[in-house]
């Protein structure tokens, strides 16, 4: 193992990082949750990160990434439902559109 | 060495990509940066010596979750090509905020001393990860099903028409 | 290989609720309703009645000790206590849905599935003791209350909600996540136990504590992680509004008491603090919000912010307030729950469905229905905390539990902030009982069996857990012991 450990916590960082970014800054609902993605996906790269350096023999940390995955799959598919069922009405998915509710 | 150059190389190539999705204006690209950005995270887990969930990584996310997106973007149609906005008025904040977050917890992570165990992967780790799931880790694979049933349910629900 | 021992009875609660959700889908698919009031009612019944059974199979447990499935959940009796907890809510709502879900929906079905599911997952996570299972569990409540949250499909604001709440929510996960991850990198392994043991009080196990919190957070809609709440509680369905703002704080509550309790070497002196001015921010912020609300429902959610406040200022005492938690998540449920009820029955029908209903609304309520107008007064003069209505009883016990572990100060902002929302609740009373009624009054002219039947059950509990506070107290305070 020729590359630190800590190469690959930056990077994690880094991707939760742009992630939490695009949700924060994006306005269209899609592109937050791609930015969502990007976070979780920055999270198993940790748990992989970890197992591998930390407990190679115990394979909980793959199968936590597993979870992770079933878990992404789920949130998008009704994510994206909502979305396309909204945009049937309003023609627009921005998020600081959505104004049927006001203070 | 090898082992570095790869990592860098790699690493880099998903950090630009991850930049795209978020910074590009057009949805569609955003779309296509995400799909080599799980590209470029599924190289890493294969260089973590975890290739069953580099497979897994390719099968799912870039097979479900960024066509499911691809699909979504399409079905509103109206939001492809450029938008005139496609930041929040408060971006910069979310900047500053951001880059705070990366720096304290970057900083953290690299202060943190790991107690490193050099040992081989088991030959046999796939079929470990599958006893996993019958075994210590049946009940939250149950439970996962119950999740999977939900979105099966709401997605259709939501999705019809009306 | 060896598979473990399952020992599958003490999961028989979650069970029957999954196996009635799966019954609904089919029992939809084989028969062909023609009247969606018909195919409510039917769905409705089965629904409730498995939250009943569910609700039985769980008191019969209390008591009887605890067990472990498979290692990676514990049913003990708290986990029986939030079962009930949840379940009331579920049954509740039920009950309050029956004649509402068909105004807008002819997917009764469906609704009642993943109100089921909603619950089974709830139940799931206050007995986690694993961190993959808590969250997939937290993951089964979110999805599930997104969905509902935009079921009524023929208003936007229902819709809007939903996605604020999945956006929100999502986000919320991932740092959710990270926590777990640190968790598990500091000692190796998922289960809440062996973490427990091995805690030293390392910098990755307080750095994904706050990650973890800041998910709870969001789950429990406190300031400055509510920005969802207000929206996705207005827009939902109301008696959805019912069920989520009572059920997921009693889940996600005393999933975080378990995390908690299994991080020993954090000092409540450094998480003590940040829940300590989230609890402030959020109560003070709930109040004043609510204060200027012209929507019932609104206001009732920003006064469910301002709850989830007064619930986080026992957390500081920490393992010793989970028996006021736990009373004032009950207090909480027949309450909250009751005045939701009565807020539909204000609601004025459109043609596809109900509107929502304005503290207006109820000008004059009490000549026109005065049990009705009563049963409101007594939910109103009980969140506010009134003696020696149930919500009186929650305060004092929490308060009490925060001044007992050194943060009387905190106590005392909650007081103030009860003398704040004094305002609000009793402008409903005197809307209720002095203002003639106008042309903006409305109430239903028929009260639905079934909501007519929520409201009295919760207008019994809040008098009845009222009168009987101590023993009630004792007794949970006895359920809770095992987590000290």
């Amino acid at each position: 193992m020729t590359v630190p450990l800590s190469w690959y916590l930056i990077f994690a960082t880094a991707l939760f990082s742009i992630g939490f970014f695009g949700v924060l800054a994006r306005r269209n609902a899609i592109a937050v949750l791609m930015g969502v993605e990007l976070m979780l996906n920055a999270v198993n790269v940790n748990l992989v990160a970890f197992w591998r350096y930390l407990t190679p023999t115990d394979l909980s940390g793959q199968i936590f990434v597993v979870f992770v995955f079933a878990v992404a799959a789920a949130e998008a598919a009704v994510g994206l439902a909502l979305m396309i069922s909204i945009y049937r009405t309003r023609k627009s998915i921005n998020v600081d559109e959505l104004n049927e509710l006001k203070l | 060495m090898v082992g570095q150059a790869l990592f860098i190389l790699t690493a880099g190539i998903t950090l630009l990509m991850a930049l795209g999705v978020v910074l590009a204006r057009n949805l569609f690209h955003a779309a296509l940066f995400l799909v080599g950005a799980f590209f470029g995270i599924a190289v890493l887990f294969i260089l973590l010596e975890a290739e069953f969930l580099g497979a897994a990584q390719i099968i799912i996310y870039i097979g479900a979750i960024a066509t499911l997106i691809v699909f979504a973007i399409m079905l509103s149609r109206h939001v492809m090509g450029k938008e005139a906005g496609a930041y929040n008025r408060n971006w910069y904040f979310a900047l500053a905020g951001v880059v705070f977050f990366f720096l304290l917890l970057g900083w953290l992570l690299i202060k943190m001393p790991f107690n490193l165990v050099t040992a081989e992967v088991p030959a046999d780790a796939i079929a470990q990860i599958g006893q996993g799931f019958v075994g210590h880790y049946v009940v939250p694979f149950e439970v996962a099903s119950v999740l999977l049933l939900v979105a099966l349910i709401g997605a259709i629900m939501l999705a019809r028409e009306r | 290989m060896t598979l473990p021992n399952l020992d599958l009875p003490p999961l028989l609660p979650e069970i029957i609720l999954i196996g009635m959700a799966l019954l609904l889908l089919v029992v939809d698919m084989a028969a062909r309703f023609r009247d969606a009031r018909a195919e409510g009612s039917l769905m409705a019944g089965l629904t409730f009645a498995s939250v009943l059974i569910a609700a039985g199979a769980t008191a019969a447990g209390i008591g009887g000790g605890d067990a472990s499935v498979a290692g990676v959940v514990l049913v003990d009796d708290l986990s029986r206590y939030l079962n009930l907890v949840v379940l009331l809510a579920a049954g509740l709502s039920v009950l309050l849905a029956w004649a509402y879900v068909p105004q807008f929906s002819r997917e009764s079905s469906s609704f009642y599935a993943l109100v089921l599911l909603a619950t089974a997952g709830m139940m799931f996570m206050g007995k986690s003791v694993e961190l993959i299972t808590l969250f997939v569990s937290l993951e089964i409540l979110s999805v599930s209350l997104y969905i509902l949250t935009g079921f009524n499909r023929h208003q936007l604001a229902s819709a809007e909600g939903a996605l604020k709440y999945f956006l929100l929510g999502a986000f919320s996960s991932g740092f959710f996540l990270y926590g777990l991850a640190l968790f598990y990198v500091q000692t190796g392994s998922t289960q809440l136990a062996e973490i427990a043991a091995q805690d030293s009080g390392g910098v990755l196990l307080l750095i994904g504590l706050g990650l973890l919190l800041v998910g709870f957070f969001f789950k429990l809609a406190g300031v400055p992680f509510h920005m969802w709440a207000p929206d996705a509680y207005q827009g939902a369905p109301t008696p959805v509004t019912g069920f989520m703002s009572v059920a997921t704080k009693a889940a996600a509550f005393i999933a975080l008491f378990r995390v908690l309790a299994a991080v020993p070497g954090v000092p409540v002196e450094v998480w003590g603090w940040a829940v300590a001015i989230v609890a402030v921010l959020t109560m003070t912020w709930g109040n004043f919000a609510a204060l200027r609300q012209k929507s019932l429902k609104r206001m009732l959610a920003y006064s469910s912010i301002a709850h989830a406040g007064y619930m986080m200022t026992g957390l500081v005492a920490g393992t010793d307030a989970l028996n006021a938690i736990l009373y004032y998540l009950f207090a909480y449920a027949f309450m909250n729950i009751g005045a939701f009820a009565v807020a539909a029955m204000l609601e004025r029908p459109t043609p596809n469905a109900p509107q929502d209903a304005t503290i207006d609304a109820a000008r004059g309520l009490f000549d026109r229905r005065p049990a009705l107008a009563t049963a409101m007064a007594i939910f109103m003069l009980s969140l506010t905390g009134i003696p020696p209505l149930v919500g009186f009883f929650g305060k004092l016990y929490v308060f009490g539990a925060a001044v007992s572990a050194g943060w009387a100060w905190l106590a005392v902002v909650g007081m103030l902030n009860s003398v704040v929302s004094a305002y609000y609740y009793l402008r409903v009373v005197v809307v209720m009982f002095m203002a003639p009624e106008d042309e903006t009054s409305y109430v239903r002219s028929r009260i639905p069996a079934g909501a007519g039947t929520a409201i009295a059950v919760a207008v019994t509990g809040v008098l009845l857990m009222g009168l009987l506070a101590t023993p009630v107290f004792v007794e949970l305070g006895r359920a809770v012991i095992a987590l000290r």
